[in-house]
C-alpha cells in the first residue's frame, strides 16, 4: 500500500443520495438492531448511491475518470484509470479509494466482482476493498492482478462476509507504471455478489508456518503473514492478503501469553509455553506461534566501559555507529533469520535457524586501530544438545580474507548471558583493523541453532597494544618527477640497471623482498650490516638529497652509508624504532667527503628488523 | 471417459446455461419428472467403510497401473499406482483417490471391477465429491465386458459422471459405441446453479434397461438415451463392469496449470448396483 496522506485527499461527491429500498416488508417482531443498507452495487453504469472517491497521496489526482466509450458489453459507462509514465510531475502512480459516508451491510455477499481490461497486458499492483480512508479494519488486498486487452471477470473473495455488516470501504486500487510506461485500464460492473461457485477457503497466519519463539515476560510480537485463499469458479486458487480483524486469535494459556484482536502477542508469564492460533469464522487458520517463555527477562550485564574508549555497533548503553544491517540474509547459503525483540526499551538481537550471519558497517568503515578488544554478550535460549563451536570473523576492507576467532561454548553455558571479551590479538589473520566493515558469526557445528546478542562493541582496555612486527601498509608513494630521480629501489621508478641488493660481504643480515598490498618492500632481518652494490658508478652531483622510507618495530640503531671508491664512506643515523613509515630526505652534503660524482655502493649498519622502500637520489 | 479419443471437442464454456435445471427447495423433482415406478433390489455394493489406509476390497476391485498406451489413449499425464497415498480408505467411510504432483509428473489411481463383477441392466450409482482445478478429470464409468474380445468402442462405454476440474460446476454423462465414440459420442452436461460439485456429496447414477439409459444427478434425470436414439449400433445388451479413476491432463480436459491446486481428491462414499425386482 502506498501511504495515504489525508492532506492530499480530494473528495468528490459522486451521485445523489438514493433511496435505499428494502425489498420485503418486515414484521415488527423481526426487527433486530438497525441494519445498514445492503446495496451491493458500486459501479454498474454509473456510481451507486452515497459513494465518495479520494485519490491517494502522491498519486495523479485525475487518474480516475468515467468513460462512456470503452465499456463492458456496450453498457453506458465504465471506470477508467490512467496510469502515469514514470516521472510524471502530476504523480507517481494511480491510486485511490471509493467509500461511503453511510456504512453498508455487505454480510450477504461473499465476493467483490468486476470486469476489467487494459490497453496492454499488465499486473495491477493493488486491488481490494475495506479501505475506508480511516481505520480500514476489514481490508482485503490482491497483489499483482493480471489484466490484458480483453474484458475478463475478476473475483476478490470476502474472507468472512459476516464481518462486513457495517462497511464503508467499497473498493480501492493502486497501480504504478509498467516498465516505466503508463497505460490505461478499465473496470466495469463493480459490485458485491454472493457466489456459490467459490469454494475451499483456507486461511493462514504466519504464512501458514508453525513458528517457535523463545521469549520473556514483557516481550511483544505481532503476528503477521495473514493470507486467505479461495478456489475460484475456474478451479484455480485466488490468494488475498487480509487484515488481522478477520481473525479470532486464541492463546492456549493466557498466563503465559495473551493475544489481542490486532494479533499482538504479549508474553505475560513463565516459564511455560502457549500456542497462539487463529480462526476465521469456523475455519481454523494454518500456522501458529508457539511462545516458549523463559519467564522474567534477564538483561545482559550493563557495559562498564568508558564511552570514550568504545566504538559500539549495537547497544542501548552507548551511541552506536552507523550499521548497514545486523542480518545480511546472504544468499544462497545463509539460513539465519532475525527475530529481534525489545524488553522494556532494551533491544536484543535474536538470530534463529543459525548457520552464519553477517553484521555490516561499511559506510563508513570502522578504524579500530586504537581499540584492543571486541566485546559482546551472547545468550543461547535453548539447552544445547552438545558443546557448540562458535566462530567470529572480522573483515577489514582491502585485506584478503577474514580474521577469525573460534570458541567452544559448553552445554552448561546455555540459558545465561556469556560475556564474549576477545582481544584482537586472539584473532588469527587480523593484520589490519583500520577499515573493519563486517562482523560475522558462524556456527561450526549444528548444536547452536539460535542466540541473542547485545552490547556489541569494540573497546580499548587502556593498555597500549604491542606494535605490529611488520608494516600493515606500504610506504608512501613518491611524488618526485622521474626525470629528477636516480633510483636504487622503488616500484615507482626505474632502478639503476644491474644493482645487487644483496652482495655477499660476509654479513649476517637476511635480505628478502616482501609485498605489502602489492608493493615490493625490502626487508632486512637480523641486521648487522648490509650493502647495496650499484650496477654502475653513479654521478649524483646534480642531485641534492637521498630519499628513504623506513620502518622498524624493534631496531635501536640504524645508520645509512654512501660509498665512493677508496673506499670513502660516511654514515647518517636514522631514528628508530618507528611508529609507522618514516620518510627521510637526507641532504647529500651530510655524506661529505664521499664523492658524489662517483657513488658505487650503499650500506646499512645496525640491529633488529628493518623495512626499506623508495631509496633514491633526487633534486 | 474415452478409451481412445481423438478429441475434436470445441470448448464451449457457457454452453451449459442452455440446459438449466432449477432445483427448487420444497418441490419434489417427481413433480417435474414423470418417471416409471421402479422397484430396485440391491445386488452389489461397496460402502468403503474399512479402516484408514486400507486398499479397496480385492474381492471386488482390481487396479490399472502405469501410464497405459499413450496416456490411456487420451494423452493423460498421470501414472496410476497401487500406493496408499494414491488410493485408500480415509477411515471415515470413503474411498479416496488422490492425484499428486511431483514437479512435472503426476500419480493417481484407477480401480475397476473387471473380472470380479459386471451386470447387464439395472441402477448403478455412486455418491462422491469431485476434485477441482484445471486439468483434473475424475470419472465414474463402465465398460462392456466384451472389451477383451471385440475391443473398443464395439464393447460400449457408459460414462456416468465425468468432470473437467476447470468447470467444477458441470458434469457430463456420455455413451461411446461403434460409430459414436471419441470426439463424437452421445453426451450431455448438467450444471449446478451457483454451486459446484466439489463442495459436497452428490449422487451420480444411471438407470439402464433394454430400451434406454437414463442419466441422473441427485435423482434428477438430465439425459435419456433411447435405443432408437443411438446413431450406431446399440451395444448395451451385455454385462458392463465399473471403473473409478482420477486422471490428470489429457485430451478431454487439457493440461493442469501451475495454479492447479494439488493434491486433489476424488472422495467416494459408496457405489451401489441394483437390479429391477419383479
Amino acid at each position: 500500500m502506498k501511504k495515504i496522506s489525508h492532506n492530499h485527499i480530494k473528495y468528490f461527491a459522486l451521485g445523489l443520495v438514493a433511496l435505499l429500498l428494502v425489498s420485503c416488508e418486515r414484521d415488527l417482531e423481526d426487527l433486530s438492531p438497525a441494519r445498514y443498507p445492503s446495496n451491493p452495487d458500486i459501479f454498474i453504469d454509473g456510481f451507486s448511491a452515497g459513494l465518495n472517491y479520494a485519490a491517494f497521496g502522491g498519486s495523479v489526482p485525475t487518474a480516475f475518470d468515467v468513460d462512456q466509450d470503452v465499456t463492458y458489453d456496450g453498457t453506458a459507462a465504465s471506470m477508467k484509470f490512467e496510469v502515469p509514465d514514470a516521472g510524471d510531475p502530476r504523480g507517481a502512480y494511480a491510486g485511490g479509494a471509493y467509500f461511503t459516508e453511510t456504512p453498508r451491510d455487505l454480510s450477504a455477499y461473499n465476493a467483490l466482482t468486476f470486469w476489467a481490461k487494459a490497453s496492454q497486458s499488465a499486473n495491477i499492483d493493488v486491488l481490494g476493498f475495506g479501505n475506508d480512508m480511516g481505520e480500514s479494519g476489514f481490508q482485503v488486498t490482491v497483489l499483482g492482478m493480471p489484466v490484458n486487452t480483453n474484458w475478463k471477470k475478476y473475483i476478490i473473495p470476502v474472507p468472512d462476509p459476516s464481518r462486513l455488516s457495517a462497511e464503508q470501504g467499497m473498493f480501492f486500487y493502486s497501480e504504478g507504471p509498467e516498465n516505466d510506461k503508463g497505460y490505461t485500464f478499465w473496470i466495469d460492473e463493480l459490485k458485491f455478489e454472493n457466489l456459490g461457485t467459490i469454494a475451499h477457503p483456507t486461511f493462514k497466519i504466519l504464512n501458514g508456518e508453525t513458528k517457535t519463539e523463545t521469549s520473556f515476560v514483557g516481550v511483544t510480537k505481532t503476528i503477521d503473514g495473514m493470507r486467505a485463499s479461495f478456489n475460484l469458479p475456474t478451479g484455480v486458487d485466488q490468494e488475498v492478503i487480509l487484515s488481522p480483524a478477520y481473525f479470532n486469535f486464541q492463546s492456549s494459556d493466557a498466563s503465559i501469553a495473551t493475544v489481542n484482536e490486532e494479533g499482538v502477542v504479549t508474553v505475560t508469564g513463565g516459564p511455560g509455553s502457549a500456542e497462539i492460533s487463529a480462526t476465521v469464522g469456523d475455519v481454523e487458520a494454518d500456522g501458529e506461534l508457539i511462545v516458549q517463555s523463559v519467564g522474567e527477562f534477564e538483561a545482559a550485564p550493563v557495559p562498564d566501559k568508558d564511552p570514550a574508549d568504545v566504538i559500539s555497533l549495537f547497544s542501548d548503553a552507548y551511541e552506536n555507529v552507523p550499521v548497514d544491517y545486523y542480518n545480511g540474509y546472504w544468499e544462497p547459503y545463509q539460513t539465519t533469520l532475525s527475530a529481534d525483540f525489545e524488553v522494556d526499551g532494551d533491544h536484543i538481537l535474536h538470530y534463529t535457524n543459525f548457520n552464519f550471519v553477517g553484521v555490516q558497517f561499511s559506510s563508513p568503515t570502522i578504524d579500530a586501530s586504537e581499540m584492543s578488544h571486541l566485546y559482546f554478550d551472547l545468550y543461547i535460549p535453548n539447552t544445547l544438545p552438545g558443546d557448540a563451536q562458535f566462530k567470529i570473523e572480522l573483515v577489514n576492507e582491502g585485506t584478503e580474507g577474514s580474521a577469525s576467532y573460534s570458541r567452544t561454548i559448553s552445554v552448561s553455558q546455555s540459558q545465561q548471558w556469556i560475556s564474549m571479551d576477545i582481544s584482537f590479538d586472539d584473532f588469527t589473520g587480523l593484520t589490519d583493523r583500520s577499515r573493519l566493515y563486517q562482523l560475522i558469526f558462524v556456527s561450526e557445528n549444528p548444536n547452536m541453532t539460535s542466540f541473542y546478542a547485545d552490547n556489541i562493541f569494540f573497546y580499548n582496555n587502556g593498555i597500549a597494544p604491542p606494535p605490529p612486527s611488520e608494516p600493515n601498509t606500504p610506504a608512501p608513494v613518491p611524488t618526485v618527477a622521474a626525470a629528477d630521480v636516480v633510483s636504487v629501489f622503488s616500484d615507482s621508478y626505474s632502478a639503476i640497471a644491474g644493482t645487487d641488493l644483496n652482495p655477499s660481504w660476509g654479513q649476517a643480515t637476511v635480505v628478502t623482498q616482501i609485498q605489502i598490498e602489492g608493493n615490493n618492500t625490502l626487508k632486512y632481518s637480523g641486521l648487522n650490516y648490509q650493502g647495496i652494490q650499484l650496477g654502475s658508478s653513479q654521478n649524483v652531483s646534480a642531485m641534492t638529497h637521498l630519499h628513504l622510507d623506513f620502518w622498524s618495530a624493534n631496531s635501536t640503531s640504524v645508520m645509512v652509508f654512501l660509498i665512493s671508491p677508496g673506499p670513502v664512506e660516511t654514515s647518517y643515523t636514522l631514528t628508530v624504532p618507528t611508529t609507522g613509515w618514516s620518510s627521510l630526505d637526507i641532504p647529500l652534503s651530510e655524506f661529505a667527503p664521499v664523492d658524489m660524482g662517483d657513488v658505487i655502493q650503499l650500506k646499512f649498519e645496525g640491529n633488529g628488523d628493518i623495512y626499506l622502500d623508495n631509496i633514491y637520489f633526487h633534486k | 471417459m474415452k478409451m481412445k479419443a481423438k478429441n475434436t471437442y470445441r470448448y464451449f464454456r457457457f454452453f451449459v446455461v442452455l440446459i438449466i435445471f432449477v432445483q427448487l427447495s420444497g418441490c419434489k423433482t417427481d413433480d417435474f419428472q414423470k418417471l416409471d415406478e421402479r422397484n430396485w433390489e440391491l445386488v452389489w455394493s461397496d460402502e468403503f467403510n474399512d479402516a484408514a489406509g486400507r486398499f479397496p476390497d480385492e474381492a471386488k476391485w482390481t487396479f490399472d497401473l502405469g501410464t497405459g498406451d499413450n496416456g490411456w489413449g487420451n494423452a493423460e499425464l498421470q501414472s496410476y499406482t497401487k500406493n496408499s497415498q494414491n488410493v485408500s480408505m480415509d477411515g471415515k467411510g470413503n474411498l479416496v483417490i488422490t492425484a499428486l504432483r511431483n514437479d512435472n509428473s503426476f500419480t493417481s489411481a484407477r480401480i475397476k471391477t473387471q473380472g470380479k463383477f459386471s451386470q447387464q441392466y439395472g441402477r448403478f450409482e455412486a455418491r462422491l465429491i469431485t476434485p477441482y482445478g484445471p486439468g483434473m478429470w475424475p470419472a465414474f464409468w463402465m465398460l462392456g465386458e466384451s472389451i477383451e474380445t471385440v475391443g473398443w468402442p464395439q464393447c460400449g462405454e457408459i460414462d456416468i459422471m465425468e468432470l473437467r476440474g476447470q468447470e467444477p460446476e458441470i458434469i457430463n454423462g456420455t455413451l461411446h459405441g461403434p460409430g459414436y465414440s471419441g470426439g463424437n459420442p452421445i453426451t450431455k452436461h448438467y450444471g449446478l446453479t451457483n454451486n459446484r460439485f466439489d463442495n459436497d456429496y452428490h449422487i451420480f447414477a444411471i438407470e439402464w434397461d433394454a430400451d434406454k439409459i437414463d442419466f441422473f444427478v441427485d435423482d434428477f434425470v438430465y439425459q435419456r438415451v433411447k435405443r432408437e436414439d443411438v446413431p450406431g449400433e446399440w451395444v448395451y445388451d451385455a454385462p458392463f463392469f465399473l471403473l473409478f479413476n482420477l486422471a490428470v491432463g489429457g485430451n478431454y480436459v487439457g493440461f493442469p496449470t501451475p495454479e492447479t491446486p494439488f493434491p486433489q481428491q476424488l472422495i467416494i462414499d459408496y457405489v451401489r448396483v441394483y437390479r429391477e425386482a419383479n
